[in-house]
């Protein structure tokens, strides 16, 4: 089963050439429709904050893209350099409704099967989300279908 | 992305194609920006050709809405592919903003204000 290293300068361009190697790789494994809409959505939203909260946009400072996939199903982790980072995800508060920001963790949350947040050896932050094989969105990875 | 607009009876509609995210939100806020500097303070935004949004997008649009309501103006959105009305949806934000199913449709409420 396959498996996929990224990684990307902390830059808002950065965002674009991700999408298009997550799109690319997504193609790769035949998940499209409603999943790959799903990954693509709550991976989006983890690498955003990993660039503009986690890196602060630092173009010195990578942002890392795995992605595995494999009878379990599908796990991406975002890896960012930043400091402080789960401090800010346990305090974040919910956004209201005419906040510009503040939506991204409940939109991975949404999506995805699971979501851990947890800090790396030198203090940046690790997302990990996965997709369950016949989890939420009901995707056989198998059988590389939906299910009937 | 890229932004194509024209002027429908005074109202400035802006077609979005690609993909609405932090850059391109950046873009589309500037873009609207100019708009409301020129006094034109009614915009329809047509995202039929949205293929991807994300928070960062919506915040876009939020940060839009704000402007042009603070100058007395109306923000209008139509032609919301599935994924992108469903986002919407799981946000609240359908709540929040006037979206219409097709561009003529969202421009005949222009036209009905008016003559009010």
């Amino acid at each position: 089963m396959p498996s996929y290293l990224f990684k990307y300068p902390s830059t808002g361009e950065s965002h674009d050439l991700m999408l298009d190697d997550l799109f690319r790789s997504l193609n790769e494994c035949k998940i499209d429709g409603s999943l790959q809409h799903a990954i693509s959505v709550a991976v989006s939203e983890a690498f955003t904050n990993a660039v503009v909260h986690g890196n602060c946009e630092d173009s010195t400072k990578l942002v890392i893209l795995r992605l595995e996939v494999n009878d379990q199903g599908i796990t991406a982790d975002i890896v960012d350099r930043g400091m402080g980072g789960l401090k800010q995800i346990d305090s974040r508060r919910p956004s209201g409704q005419l906040d510009e920001g503040g939506r991204g963790v409940d939109l991975i949350r949404h999506y995805a099967d699971s979501c851990q947040f947890k800090e790396t050896d030198d203090g940046g932050l690790q997302v990990t989300i996965c997709f369950l094989n016949q989890g939420k969105h009901k995707y056989d990875l198998v059988l590389g279908s939906r299910r009937k | 992305m890229e932004i194509q607009m024209q002027d429908q009876d005074n109202v400035a509609v802006l077609s979005l194609s690609g993909r609405l995210d932090l850059a391109s939100g950046a873009t589309l806020k500037e873009q609207v920006k100019r708009l409301i500097e020129k006094n034109t303070i009614q915009i329809h935004l047509n995202l039929s050709e949205v293929e991807f949004i994300n928070s960062s997008g919506l915040g876009a649009l939020v940060s839009v809405m704000k402007e042009v309501r603070l100058q007395k103006g109306r923000l209008t959105l139509s032609n919301l592919a599935s994924y992108v009305q469903e986002i919407f949806e799981i946000t609240q934000l359908s709540h929040i903003f006037e979206i219409y199913s097709t561009e003529a449709e969202a421009l005949a409420t222009y036209q009905t204000v008016a003559t009010r």
